[in-house]
């Protein structure tokens, strides 16, 4: 054997309860279970007291640009991630005409808030068909990749210029059809469509104007290959996410087709949606429909700068009114001690500091202030003998309101509700977003929030269930065959994990993007070890980080 | 301004700071409509903006009572 993972406690995705053994592996398959296996490999990892799972599989990121130059998909690998799905909301970088690169890149940017040097210098162009684009993909990746056709590129290129500014003609589906078509033969697994996201210019994705008749013709492509259609409804608005619901449910019995939706997400503003959403989704999976609303482990925060006027500040009027000054008039009255004063006194009325002592400093300009980033105003007002308006104040002044903070957990954030909905039969754990968003919140570690949170500290989740949801589910669900099982034939996918360990990191600032470009991440907590094929591709032991690229493009 | 008791305007009934998607704070707002029925809608920072300006309010419960055209005003022009 090639690799033998010894003593582990086997937790095997099928949601079975756990049982002791070793995991044999010979050319990047699991060839052997449990038990004792006898002899020796040229590598083998003592688990013992540890858990031994399937590699987890991330169904919804944006990590398209940044796997060009960077196959292990930092920092997914190290929490366990050995399959991440991207190409979501309607964008993948193929197939593309050399002429729309720049559209392309300009909705990447508004979406991923992938810096400029991303895209200029840090990886060669080298396709416009997708099977090309996997070509480019395949020698560099550590982890593996499940990626989607989107339907906003598929529509630039039958389109160009029209397919942001109309439906499509009969001839223009038909075409489209073609193309979907050889996006799947090369390997995509499915297609993804967004009925929300915009471009930089911020005006609709061309997957917006798309007519239903349109949707309904891909739909019918996926389903001569059994593939998924991922789509972003109206979250933001129940009733339409209702009817989007309904027109998933038919788009999946018309064509035999799974779909799946994303984000859902619980919210104190609107709390009917989450049981309104899911009543629906249960409605119409017992009339044979699969529609998978993905839902997102982690809470949501909220980030705002004095460069623009946030809404968490619309509570106190005279802050809101200061916010939306034009720059220099709100430098000026910040720096006004009558006008802060009041400003303090409306904050803080009574010195009762509830409003902001929890907030945290999440990046500033100056260097000196970089010891700053990460704490709690609350703290910081205690250390400096002020309040937390007034640091936050100082704070901003001093960066010249370059600086942000953060408001955490905010929406989706009460563990009860969120942890009965993960656990919901009907709900597909997912949504991380992995890869967009950088510049303003990290985007991983929701595997680790899942045990930590939800298995280990709420019991909302039993630790097999929880593995089941991440792995065999996710693999049955976008009809990824032979991964998310540890069984004899599957892929080496493994996940070693201290179970009473386990979670995300703390958010920090990284300067890892091209050219060092900045993003928040976070890393991992109690990962031993992760395989992928049956090459070790990270490893706590070994300091992390391997050179191992046995990662695959998924396909069929 | 509050609703008539028989008036059949729909009207913003509440209006709630509440956490995006991708981060940022949106504003939701309850519509009220005459039959009884209701629905939500969500703005983004700067559609929010233009409504309380089109409203002339400074506070988030100064939009209550408003008539739901207000908010189609805005909307429209978040589609310019």
């Amino acid at each position: 054997m090639d690799l033998i993972i010894r003593n582990g406690r086997i937790v095997d995705g099928t949601g079975l309860p756990a049982y002791q053994g070793d995991i044999g592996i010979r050319d990047g398959r699991i060839v052997s279970v449990g038990g004792r296996i006898p002899g020796t490999a040229a590598e083998e990892i003592d688990a013992a007291g540890r858990v031994v799972a399937p590699g987890f599989i991330d169904p919804h990121t944006h990590f398209d640009v940044q796997l060009l130059w960077d196959g292990q998909a930092r920092p997914a690998l190290e929490h366990g991630i050995t399959t991440v799905v991207p190409g979501n909301c309607s964008l993948s970088l193929a197939p593309l005409k050399v002429e729309h690169r720049p559209r392309l890149v300009g909705m990447f940017q508004q979406i991923e808030e992938m810096p400029d040097a991303a895209f200029d210098g840090a990886f060669e162009w080298t396709w416009e068909s997708f099977a090309d684009y996997l070509t480019a993909l395949r020698s560099k990746l550590a982890v593996n990749v499940a990626p989607l056709a989107g339907h906003s590129v598929i529509r630039l290129w039958v389109m160009g210029d029209a397919a942001n500014e109309r439906a499509a003609n009969a001839d223009e589906i038909a075409g489209m059809q073609e193309l979907l078509r050889q996006c799947l033969e090369a390997g995509a697994v499915g297609l993804s469509t967004s009925f929300v996201d915009v471009d930089e210019r911020l005006q609709p994705v061309p997957s917006r104007y798309a007519h239903a008749e349109e949707i309904d013709a891909l739909a019918a492509v996926l389903g001569e290959y059994g593939r998924m259609l991922q789509v972003v409804p109206e979250f933001y608005a129940t009733d339409i996410t209702l009817a989007r619901v309904d027109q998933l449910a038919e788009l999946s019995l018309a064509h035999q087709i799974p779909t799946t939706f994303s984000p859902l997400f619980d919210s104190a503003a609107n709390p009917d949606n989450i049981s309104r959403v899911m009543a629906r989704v249960e409605q119409q999976m017992a009339r044979g429909a699969r529609v998978w609303p993905q839902v997102q482990t982690r809470p949501i925060d909220i980030s705002f700068t004095f460069e623009v006027a946030s809404l968490l500040f619309a509570g106190t009027p005279g802050w809101y009114r200061t916010m939306r000054l034009p720059r220099d008039e709100k430098i000026a009255a910040l720096r006004d001690p009558e006008r802060l004063a009041r400003l303090l006194e409306e904050a803080e009325p009574g010195g009762n500091t509830d409003r902001f002592r929890n907030m945290r400093v999440r990046a500033v300009a100056r260097r000196e202030d970089d010891i700053l980033v990460g704490r709690s105003l609350g703290d910081i007002a205690a250390e400096r003998d002020s309040t937390p308006a007034r640091v936050m104040v100082d704070i901003a002044l001093a960066n010249d309101l370059d600086a942000s903070f953060v408001a955490t957990d905010l929406g989706h954030n009460d563990p009860a509700r969120v942890g009965a909905l993960l656990a919901h039969p009907m709900v597909h754990i997912g949504a991380s977003d992995g890869g967009a968003h950088i510049q303003s919140f990290a985007t991983y570690g929701d595997t680790g929030y899942l045990f930590s949170r939800f298995v280990r500290e709420r019991h909302d989740l039993t630790l097999e269930a929880a593995v089941k949801k991440i792995t065999a589910d996710t693999a049955r669900i976008w009809g990824i065959a032979g991964r998310g099982l540890l069984q004899p034939g599957f892929a080496a996918d493994i996940t070693v994990f201290d179970p009473d360990v386990i979670d995300r990191g703390d958010e920090v600032v990284a300067h890892d993007m091209p050219e060092a470009g900045m993003r928040y991440v976070r890393g991992s907590r109690g990962i031993d070890t992760v395989v992928v094929n049956g090459a070790v591709a990270w490893s706590a032991a070994a300091g992390g980080y391997t050179e191992a690229r046995q990662g695959q493009v998924v396909t069929r | 301004m509050p609703a008539e008791p028989h008036d059949a305007t729909p009207r913003i009934e509440r209006a709630l700071v509440a956490p995006g998607h991708d981060g940022s704070a949106e504003l939701l707002l309850r519509i009220r409509y005459g039959d009884g029925s209701s629905d939500s809608v969500t703005l983004d920072a700067a559609a929010a903006e233009r409504l309380l300006d089109q409203c002339g309010a400074t506070a988030l419960e100064q939009l209550v009572g408003q008539p739901w055209r207000r908010l189609l005003t805005v909307l429209e022009q978040s589609g310019d």
